[in-house]
């Protein structure tokens, strides 16, 4: 085992307060989402609860440093800190994504939280370009819309997308598979670079590989990834 | 046409006997043919042609879960042919393909003649290339051309052949097309399809050093690297048998080596580092067999079948599924309980047995001076008036007509597009649709039904399944018999008898799945092409069960009804029947004398049923006692024959546990409803 201070140096003055903010405008960001106001006692209560920054950054400063306003104790964005509030919830969602759907790590969370802050913004649109633009993170959240996903905005079926989000009666080629039914998929063909034809969703999944055709649960399906053809 | 040796008594021959027996007749002249193919591609179809005995064929996969093996002989040669389950990779998922894949490890086969459906021809080679990967020998009988033919598949055989360098045939099983020619092709011998090498790249080092472990046998070893390098678990056994020590250990530090390699990122190796072998493996032939699929096959194009292709769509449609269910359920309802149960019954009951055959026997036995022995052939308790009786006039014309409808339900390929319609509430059972089989066999008889649980992947499946099966799956006879009674009450009761049956199997499904261990695996099973039934199978396999009826049930009949013919004798039915009323009276609220029913009902539910259906047209019963009686009979024990199939399937202890659950079970659930219909004052 690592020791938990070795692992995770401490970050510099600068990158600390940083990530605080960031932290801030995510939290106020939901806060936001689900229609309610965020005062200055449960902004803060949640960030203690979230990271354990107790001195140092905070919220009073965010105000002076113009990222939000704050008044009769309410918390709210203004116009910069709206900006990078909706950037940073977007990195994060897209990492969640990243993690959950594809490496399949089991804290993805976690992980994301530690990732948000790491990427530049040609690797956020690599990576949402790679996702194929998708809507909304694991918990069903809304990702905010980037700029590579308004260029994609007409060609709305993403590039590489599991049988579970695609559309009935389409060709596809298997990019990847992830289930625990691999070797049974193995089985009658159906590996990567196979050609698979989806022919109904409901109720049970049932797809054609060459002159096969199988039905399978929509857990299976989830697991079958695939680019249309 | 082959000469036939017949089946001379050596019917149903296990794997494990099997296998015994070849180690002995290896030395004779006896040789070894072994049957491998995908699941559903006719093997059964040409096993009964090689060797003359029937073995029942369906049109779904997993219909072979048992080996049979049967005798033939080609000019002076004599074989040993064996019929196996299908498989679809060489590396076992499930106990049957285990079973395939155990056959070729120890039996030793002279040559393997693989079944392929000529459809799927790629899924086919993928079977040959690792046959020619253990290094035997091979004969390739692409069988459906006719199928093939229609969806436009032409396939070179010839060029096959050439680039295989096995023989390659085309055949037609059931109209028996091509067979002569597999015949000549098996006396003549079949060859190792050397060309057929894949290269595995990355993975070549390992294989060769896996492979300098496995001592030489028929097999090679270099297979026998590539499946425990692929994370073949059912392999262990094997290994540990036939390896040094210290072998294994080392085995397994190369698997775990090549993991690594062949994983990306490193930390992914372990358990998913196995399967990611596994794929590339699988994907290394793949990418061979479509090489060899392409210079070979040619697509043209053909008609499809409208008329199949609507039948095809609206039996799974999340719509039109559900109507097109309750059509064939009510077809079966007319076929089965109002012409089997109804017309026939009466015939045979009223007329034959009612008019002629009881009162001549009757009459013949008012000869014999001895009271005892009259009594126990035409009395109350009569071998004829009572066993013969209800097995031949009651349960034999309802059994047929089921038998009948199931065949042809069978061959049609309905069954698992049932599967399709009816995974959501198996689900909810904790169960995969895939279960749905195994289920609705039940239907037809839980015995056979019991070893078709083999099919499914987890232990824990099977047991649920098993369970369900012997609480509230009735068979076909029991069915039946129940669906007379039901045809007299009112629609009602036929309602309220589902909802108890289905809602029993849902609570129990549901108890039984968070009690035991273990994941519900995930759904997956193969849809077969949608067929015409072919009278003759129907007919033969109806015919088959017939006799296996008249075989099993009728001894058993007999039995039972000598059991309450001694009791009777001894005066210790009235006793038992006195003992039991506080059940069968109090919490049932049936007449004391449905206590014989039950007691027969341990034998077989069906005679039990039978025995109420007496009682019900003899107007003994009222229709609530009816209803009781038929939810309870319906979730009573299971019979004799499955009792003992349930042992040998998964022991003694669990057989005992699930006997233990189920006869309170039915009778608690028969004394709520008593207690419900009378408290609501329902009348049905």
């Amino acid at each position: 085992m690592i020791p938990e201070e070795l692992r995770r140096p401490r970050a510099a003055p600068e990158t600390e307060k940083r990530q605080f903010e960031d932290e801030a405008l995510e939290t106020l960001w939901e806060f936001q989402e689900q229609g309610r106001q965020a005062t200055l006692e449960q902004l803060q209560s949640e960030l203690q609860l979230q990271s354990e920054v107790k001195d140092g950054p905070s919220v009073l400063a965010m105000q002076t440093d113009g990222l939000v306003t704050i008044s009769d104790g309410k918390v709210d964005f203004t116009e910069a800190g709206r900006l990078r509030a909706r950037d940073i919830t977007r990195r994060h969602r897209l990492a969640e994504r990243l993690f959950a759907d594809i490496l399949a790590l089991p804290e993805y969370e976690v992980d994301a939280c530690r990732f948000e802050h790491a990427i530049s913004p040609e690797v956020e649109e690599a990576i949402c370009t790679f996702l194929g633009h998708p809507p909304t993170c694991p918990h069903n959240r809304p990702i905010p819309r980037g700029k590579c996903c308004r260029l994609y905005a007409r060609k709305v079926t993403p590039l590489v997308a599991s049988l579970a989000d695609s559309q009935v009666g389409e060709e596809f080629k298997v990019v990847f598979l992830r289930t625990p039914m691999i070797d049974r998929l193995a089985g009658i063909g159906l590996v990567a670079g196979a050609e698979v034809r989806l022919i109904q969703k409901k109720p049970s999944y049932v797809l054609k590989v060459d002159e096969t055709t199988i039905a399978v649960d929509e857990e299976v399906a989830k697991g079958i990834f695939v680019k249309k053809i | 046409m082959p000469g036939r040796t017949g089946t001379s008594g050596k019917g149903g021959v296990s794997a494990r006997d099997g296998a015994r027996d070849g180690g002995t007749q290896a030395k004779g002249p006896l040789k070894r043919i072994v049957l491998i193919g995908n699941p559903n591609v006719g093997k059964s179809v040409i096993f009964g042609f090689l060797t003359g005995r029937y073995v029942t064929v369906s049109n779904y996969p997993g219909t072979t879960v048992e080996v049979s093996s049967g005798n033939m002989s080609l000019g002076a040669r004599r074989y040993i042919v064996v019929d196996t389950p299908g498989v679809n990779n060489l590396l076992p998922m499930s106990e049957d393909e285990r079973v395939t894949r155990d056959i070729l490890l120890s039996d030793r086969p002279e040559l393997v003649v693989q079944v392929g459906d000529m459809k799927n021809l790629k899924r086919t080679l993928s079977i040959t290339i690792q046959l020619a990967e253990m290094g035997l020998p091979v004969v390739l009988d692409l069988n459906m051309e006719d199928e093939a033919m229609d969806s436009g598949i032409r396939v070179d055989k010839q060029a096959l052949a050439g680039m295989l360098g096995v023989p390659v045939l085309g055949t037609v099983a059931p109209e028996r097309r091509g067979l002569k020619e597999l015949t000549a092709a098996i006396s003549a011998g079949g060859s190792v399809p050397r060309a057929l090498s894949v290269n595995y790249r990355a993975a070549e080092e390992y294989i060769e050093k896996i492979a300098s472990f496995i001592p030489r046998t028929h097999i090679s070893g270099r297979s026998i690297a590539l499946m425990v390098l692929a994370g073949d678990k059912s392999l262990a056994g094997w290994l540990k048998a036939n390896l040094e020590e210290g072998a294994i250990e080392a085995i397994e530090a190369v698997r775990d080596e090549c993991a690594l390699k062949l994983a990306t990122p490193p930390e992914a190796a372990g358990e998913g580092g196995y399967h990611k072998i596994g794929q590339y493996i699988s994907e290394a032939r793949l990418r061979k067999v479509s090489e060899i699929t392409a210079a070979v096959l040619r697509k043209v194009p053909h008609k499809e079948n409208r008329l199949v292709s609507i039948l095809g769509k609206s039996m799974i449609h999340p719509l039109w599924g559900f109507p097109f269910l309750l059509m064939v359920l009510f077809g079966l309802y007319e076929f089965v309980g109002v012409l089997g149960a109804g017309t026939f019954v009466d015939f045979l009951e009223r007329v034959i047995f009612g008019r002629y055959l009881n009162p001549m026997f009757i009459k013949v036995f008012g000869f014999v001076p001895v009271p005892f022995i009259r009594d126990m052939f035409v009395g109350r308790y009569g071998v004829i008036t009572m066993a013969l009786s209800y097995s031949i006039a009651i349960v034999l014309p309802i059994t047929s007509t089921f038998f009948i409808a199931f065949s042809i339900l069978e061959d049609s390929g309905y069954l698992p597009r049932l599967a399709i319609m009816t995974n959501r509430f198996f689900k909810m059972m904790g169960l995969s649709g895939k279960a749905v089989l195994p289920m609705v066999l039940g239907l037809g008889c839980g015995t056979m039904a019991v070893m078709t649980t083999r099919i499914l992947e987890s232990r824990r499946d099977r047991l649920i399944a098993i369970f369900l099966l012997s609480l509230a799956v009735p068979c076909s006879a029991q069915l039946g018999v129940i669906l007379g009674m039901l045809s007299s009450l009112s629609m009602k009761a036929v309602s309220i008898w589902l909802l108890c049956v289905v809602g029993i199997m849902l609570v129990a499904g549901r108890l039984a799945a968070s009690i035991l261990p273990g994941e519900r695996s995930d759904f997956f099973i193969e849809i077969p092409p949608l067929r015409k039934p072919a009278f003759q199978n129907v007919a033969l396999k109806t015919a088959n069960r017939v006799v296996w009826y008249l075989k099993e049930a009728v001894p058993l009949f007999i039995l039972g009804t000598l059991v309450l013919f001694g009791l009777d004798k001894l005066n210790l039915l009235g006793l038992i029947e006195r003992a039991a009323s506080p059940v069968v009276v109090g919490v049932l609220g049936l007449p004391r004398g449905t206590a014989e029913a039950f007691i027969v009902g341990f034998l077989r539910r069906d005679y039990g049923a039978a025995g109420l259906f007496a009682m019900h047209r003899a107007g003994l019963l009222t229709d609530v006692q009816s209803l009781v009686s038929i939810v309870t009979i319906t979730l009573f024990v299971p019979c004799l024959a499955s009792f003992f199939i349930i042992i040998k399937e998964k022991g003694m202890g669990i057989a005992v546990a699930m006997m233990a659950i189920i006869t309170p079970a039915a009778i608690i659930v028969g004394g709520i409803l008593n207690w419900a219909l009378r408290y609501f004052r329902v009348s049905v």
